[in-house]
Formats: C-alpha cells, sequence, structure tokens
C-alpha cells in the first residue's frame, strides 16, 4: 500500500512539473538582461560587428551586467528565422540585414517604427535614401549603403576598363581564350551569377526600364526588359561567359584567375584580394545603344528594433544601435568594406574620400537605384528568376518573356495582397 | 500484481512523454489545421479572420496542385525503389564474408553520415553543365554534356540521382540487421534440401527480412516525400522555372516567400492527408499477410 502512494505522489509530481518545466521552457526567456543581434554579415563585418559592440561596453559601464551576442544567419534565415520568433512574441533584440526585409516585418507589425524612438535630429545625419521608410515610418538605422553590383576586374589580365558596351564586349572577346587547344575555355571574359535576376536588373536599367512604378506595381513587360535580357543572351551566345555559371561557380573561377572580370558586390571584394587577385573596381559600362549607364539595385543594412522588446533591456539596446550605426563604426565599415556610410558626415572625411576602392565603389552607388522595400518586391524577384534562367537556356524568347514576368508578377502580388 | 494496477502503473510512466507529444506535436499539428481556415497572410497577420474552406478550395482548383502532386509521387516511387533495390543488394554483399568487409561498410554508410545540406550543395556544383564532375566523366566517356538545370526532366533527374545516393544506405544499414538476425540454420536446411540461392533469397531472406523492412519502407515514404532540402539545394529552389518542385518546396515558398500562412498550412494538411493514407494503406497490408 506504501509503495502504491509512493507511486501515485511522483506521477502527481510529474504531471505537474512537467508542464511547468514545459512552459518555462518554450515561454517567453528572460531576457532583461541580454541584448541578442541576429545578423546577416559578412565575415569582416561580423569581426567588425564584435570589436564594436567591445569599445561599447568598455564605454558604457552602466550596461556591465548586459550579455551581449551575436547570431550569424544567412540572409534566407535571418528572415524567415525573426519572422517565426516575433510572431510568438520572441526573438532578438535587434535584427540586422538589408534594407528590404524591413517592408515585411513592417507590416506584419515585428518591428518597431524608429521615428518614434529616435529624434528627428538623430535621424538626420542618416542620407536619406539609406532610410527604409514605408508607411510614414522609418524602419531601420543603416550603418552603410551599397549591397551593389560592380564591376571587377582581375589586373592580371585587364589594362583598361571600357566604359562602354560595344568595346566592353570585344575585350571580353579577346580575354576568352583557349590556352592549350583543347578546344575548351581556360580563361572566360566574364563570369557572373546568371542564376538569380539580382544581375538582371543593371542591365534592366541600362536599357530605359525598371522592375516597378512609384505606386509599388510591377512595370516587367517592357522593351527595355526584352533589350536586357536580349543583351545577356548574346554574351552567352558569344561565347564569353561559361555556359552555366551560378555564384559559387563565378566566384571560385574569378578566384582562381580562370576570368577577367567578375560582376559582384562588395561582401566578394575582400576574399578576391585574400584569394591573391590584384582588382579595379569600375562602373558597369555604359550601354551603347541607349548611352544610359546600367543601375544595381543599391540597399542600406541596417539594424531594426524588435516590437516586443523586453523594456529592462531597451535602453541598453537603443545605446548600442546608436553605437554600431555611429559615426566611427560606420568609418570602419567603409575602410575595410569599401562600402559608402549611411552618415552623410562620415562620407565626407578625407581619408575616406581619398580611398581609391571606396571612390570606385562610390561611382557605381551613384549610377545605382535604391531597391524598393515593399514586400511585393519579393514576388517580382520570384517571377523574374523563372523567365530569365528560360531565356537563358533558350526556351524563351527574350520578346516573350517580360509579358510573361509581367503577368505572373500581377497574379502573384494579388495573391499576396489578398 | 493485478491487471489494472500494472495498467495503471504503465500509464504513468507512459504520462511524462505523452504530456510532452501532445505539446510539441499535437498542439502544433491542430494550431496547422486551424490556421488552413483561416486568411492568415502577411496582410493579417495579428488579425487572421476565418474563412471556411477557401484555401482548400483554392487547392484543389488550381492545376498546379495536381502536378506537383503528380511529381511528387514519382519522385517518392522512383527514390523509394532505387534506395531499395540499391540498399537491398549492398546488404546482401555485405553480408558475405568479403576481404575488407568493414572499410566498404563504412565507405557505404558515408553518404548517409554526411550533412544533407553539403551533399545537396556539392552534387549541385557536380552537375555543373562545363565544369561538374558528371559531365567531365561523361566526356571521357564519350558522351554528350547533359545541361542538368536547363531542362525539367534532367533538373528532376539530377535531384532523383542525389537522393538516391543519400538515401540508400539507409535501407542498406537496417536490411543488413534483419539479415544478421536470419538463422544460418534454415540457409542449411535449405540447401541439403536442394533450394537454389534464388529459391532461399525468395523463400527465406525476403519473408524474414519483412518485419524489418517493412517500417523502413513507411520511414523511407515519409521522409522522401517530405524531403525539402534536396529539391530546394539541388535545383536552387525549382530550378529551371520554377519546374522541379515536389508539395514541399511548394508549401515552402508559399509560406516563406509569399508570406501566405493559411494556404501553406491548407497545403501542409493535405500533404499530411496523403501520408495518412499511405502509412495507413501499408499497415493493412502488413497486418493481412502477417501470419494468424
Amino acid at each position: 500500500m506504501k509503495q502504491r502512494v509512493g507511486i501515485e505522489i511522483l506521477f502527481a509530481a510529474v504531471l505537474v512539473t512537467t508542464p511547468l518545466v514545459l512552459s518555462t521552457a518554450c515561454g517567453r526567456i528572460d531576457r532583461s538582461d541580454q541584448v541578442v543581434i541576429w545578423e546577416q554579415m559578412d565575415p569582416v563585418e561580423q569581426a567588425l560587428l564584435e570589436t564594436h559592440i567591445e569599445e561599447f561596453q568598455a564605454a558604457h559601464p552602466e550596461y556591465a551586467e548586459f550579455s551581449i551576442t551575436h547570431v550569424h544567419y544567412t540572409p534566407e534565415d535571418v528572415r524567415t528565422q525573426y519572422q517565426t520568433a516575433a510572431m510568438a512574441y520572441g526573438g532578438p533584440n535587434l535584427v540586422y540585414g538589408p534594407s528590404d526585409q524591413t517592408g515585411p516585418f513592417s507590416i506584419m507589425g515585428l518591428i518597431a517604427p524608429l521615428d518614434e524612438i529616435f529624434t528627428a535630429e538623430e535621424l538626420s545625419r542618416f542620407d536619406p535614401s539609406g532610410l527604409p521608410t514605408l508607411d510614414g515610418h522609418v524602419w531601420g538605422l543603416p550603418d552603410q549603403v551599397g549591397n551593389h553590383l560592380t564591376l571587377v576586374a582581375n589586373l592580371e589580365w585587364v589594362d583598361e576598363i571600357p566604359d562602354d558596351t560595344d568595346t566592353w564586349l570585344a575585350q571580353l572577346q579577346d580575354l576568352t581564350v583557349d590556352t592549350d587547344g583543347d578546344g575548351k575555355i581556360d580563361r572566360y571574359g566574364l563570369v557572373f551569377n546568371m542564376a538569380e535576376p539580382f544581375w538582371l536588373v543593371p542591365w534592366l536599367g541600362g536599357f530605359g526600364g525598371w522592375v516597378m512604378d512609384d505606386a509599388g506595381e510591377p512595370t516587367l513587360d517592357s522593351a527595355a526588359m526584352s533589350a536586357a535580357l536580349e543583351f545577356l543572351l548574346a554574351l552567352k551566345q558569344a561565347g564569353v561567359v561559361p555556359r552555366e555559371c551560378d555564384y559559387p561557380l563565378a566566384d571560385t573561377l574569378f578566384k582562381e584567375g580562370r576570368a577577367a572580370y567578375v560582376i559582384n558586390g562588395p561582401w566578394s571584394w575582400q576574399g578576391y584580394r585574400e584569394a591573391g587577385r590584384e582588382i579595379r573596381l569600375a562602373p558597369l559600362p555604359r550601354v551603347s545603344s541607349t548611352g544610359l549607364w546600367p543601375s544595381p539595385m543599391r540597399a542600406a543594412k541596417c539594424y531594426s528594433v524588435n516590437r516586443y522588446l523586453d523594456p529592462d533591456a531597451r535602453a541598453c539596446t537603443l545605446d548600442l544601435l546608436r553605437w554600431l550605426t555611429g559615426p566611427e563604426a560606420q568609418a570602419d565599415l567603409a575602410r575595410e568594406m569599401g562600402v559608402l556610410p549611411a552618415d552623410l558626415a562620415v562620407r565626407q572625411r578625407p581619408e575616406l574620400v581619398a580611398d581609391e576602392l571606396l571612390a570606385a565603389s562610390r561611382s557605381q552607388i551613384d549610377k545605382g537605384r535604391p531597391m524598393p522595400i515593399v514586400p511585393e518586391m519579393r514576388a517580382i524577384w520570384d517571377v523574374m528568376r523563372p523567365s530569365y534562367q528560360s531565356v537563358l537556356n533558350g526556351e524563351l524568347s527574350p520578346a516573350d518573356a517580360p509579358r510573361r514576368m509581367q503577368e505572373q508578377a500581377v497574379s502573384a502580388i494579388a495573391e499576396m495582397r489578398e | 500484481m493485478s491487471d489494472s494496477r500494472a495498467n495503471r502503473l504503465a500509464l504513468m510512466f507512459l504520462a511524462p512523454a505523452a504530456t510532452v507529444l501532445l505539446l510539441v506535436v499535437a498542439y502544433p499539428f491542430l494550431y496547422n489545421i486551424g490556421m488552413s481556415f483561416t486568411n492568415w497572410n502577411m496582410y493579417h497577420f495579428r488579425d487572421p479572420t476565418f474563412n471556411g474552406l477557401q484555401n482548400y478550395g483554392r487547392l484543389f482548383m488550381e492545376e498546379r496542385f495536381w502536378t506537383i502532386l503528380g511529381k511528387t509521387f514519382l519522385w517518392t516511387g522512383v527514390n523509394l525503389v532505387f534506395h531499395f533495390v540499391l540498399g537491398l543488394s549492398a546488404a546482401l554483399l555485405l553480408n558475405r564474408r568479403l576481404p575488407g568487409r568493414p572499410i566498404y561498410r563504412a565507405l557505404l554508410i558515408l553518404p548517409w553520415a554526411m550533412p544533407q545540406y553539403i551533399s545537396a550543395l556539392t552534387w549541385r556544383g557536380m552537375f555543373n553543365l562545363e565544369f561538374g564532375a558528371v559531365n567531365l566523366l561523361l566526356g571521357k566517356l564519350g558522351l554528350e554534356s547533359i545541361g542538368w538545370f536547363s531542362g525539367e526532366g534532367a533538373a528532376f533527374s539530377a535531384a532523383i540521382i542525389t537522393n538516391i545516393w543519400l538515401g540508400f544506405p539507409f535501407i542498406m544499414v537496417v536490411a543488413l540487421g534483419g539479415l544478421q538476425s536470419i538463422p544460418r540454420e534454415l540457409y542449411e536446411a535449405a540447401h541439403i534440401d536442394g533450394a537454389s540461392a534464388w529459391r532461399q533469397f525468395r523463400s527465406i531472406t525476403m519473408p524474414m527480412l519483412k518485419p524489418v523492412m517493412m517500417p523502413a519502407l513507411v520511414l523511407g515514404t515519409i521522409w522522401t516525400f517530405n524531403n525539402l532540402n534536396v529539391i530546394w539545394l539541388v535545383t536552387n529552389q525549382g530550378e529551371p522555372a520554377d519546374k522541379s518542385h515536389i508539395l514541399v518546396t511548394f508549401v515552402y515558398k508559399a509560406a516563406f516567400t509569399y508570406y501566405r500562412y493559411g494556404y501553406a498550412a491548407a497545403f501542409s494538411v493535405m500533404i499530411f492527408l496523403i501520408l495518412f493514407s499511405i502509412v495507413r494503406v501499408y499497415h493493412r497490408v502488413s497486418r493481412e499477410e502477417a501470419p494468424a
């Protein structure tokens, strides 16, 4: 009898404690003395972030009891993971990534409007085009503007970088060589990610088109889109680019010295130098037939504040945010990464104005256009990708692709807005 | 100890696990079902409303659902056949006395031991038109290079090849365990009776393996049917032109690219019902064939 009572007490204890333990584990974690940053950063940026956090902790002894950590995610993961966590009123204090992610986060009510936290004077030091703004509110504080594609030349093979596409194409043909005569190309004139429409967009701008109008409606069915696709298809048909090339392949071929040019962004330049390549940046050449410069999308990378921030961690989080987007942090990023500071005063610092790499990068940024932060942009990327791939595979003509893209974009956006 | 007391004791020990299962399996499952009857999306993230069977109605009306469903069955069927045939063949070979058997065994388990993510991306690189190992090998054999990601069939085949490589070691390990538990006396008796190798395989090996292989096949079906990683990574989100999707990759896209949570939840419920039906059929077949 005694044994039976003992078992029943044990059973009752387990029944009572299990839900308690589980509710503690599944419920909101006490983060009153923690600041967590979820970031999508390149290795160089991550190293700088760690340095800036240490500097912040040294400069702010009043936050000594706070633990400040960062967790790295890929761009796609930072978006999906934050969505999921914030849906359950959890997630980090700060989330960092390209400004376009602020669009859906703000509509879903997952991040706080920063114009209600920071004063107009505090916000005025940022380049207005770098502040992600939607529905009249600012949703992130940037530490850089850029994230743009530019032309990177391997100086081992390239002496002079042409500034128009006709001259450039002729040069690409000369630079594409089969050195050992085995019928296979040993060095390509140009490599770039031919699977993603992000690399198509600059040329769309170069032919006078764009992805959406000011009202956020897609404008893909245009003569400019058709001409841009035709141009990229012609590169492939001329054999100056590999027949199939995704990001890792383009990156590898350029690092190995098997390509004269690559089209890539600021995140890649350091890696090319480390691979022993002597590089020079230049704007993508002006399209000869239109006289227009290609316009890559430029975006700020910014920190957003979790709407469900623990009130006890609020002051530390906001001061950290001020520090990470402050002038010194931005100047460090500009020096190390060749990105354009979002802080207007920092841009004017003599050492940054004189920096050759930064000047070249800035020249491309000036020719770019801001990436729309409206969530419908995701639908546009998504419908451009298959048609773009079909054109390069020869399954769809450049003349027919724009109409298909437009129809699919309109339908996908309608489904998103249901 | 009386029966009722023994049952109660068993129930007590089961209770904690049952509670955990209720919270981590049943709750999300029911939550998902509830979500499937709402208009939950980016614009109704905090204020979704009940929209009845609208998501299900839309699903059945869409031609792409049926196309993707067909592809999912094809994907699952082809993979399972190859997993089973290759896995069982490898197990039969490893069950014999072979020089260097532990080395072969370790090598054959490698695909399973490697993270799926790494394997899928490595295979994607190997399928590159110009620089991939697969086409270079075809070239050495005097064959034409294949544009693995240029055509619908080729891209789907590339994903299937990757998944066959990844999946057969599981069946091999299970089958090997089953083979080692078959008493040798049965084969000796069959040998004395003059049974051929094929007859021994058909009358001893297969029936004795069946109890082990059936659960492995059920698991294999569920895993393959719901395999997001391989399709997503090898075909780079459904290349070419979104033609390589199976149901789970399409659901992922609906939820995380287009933020259509209600619609994606309805899709997930359909996937569950399909898998549930398959498992029921498996159970019925195994029960009918089990000795009375």
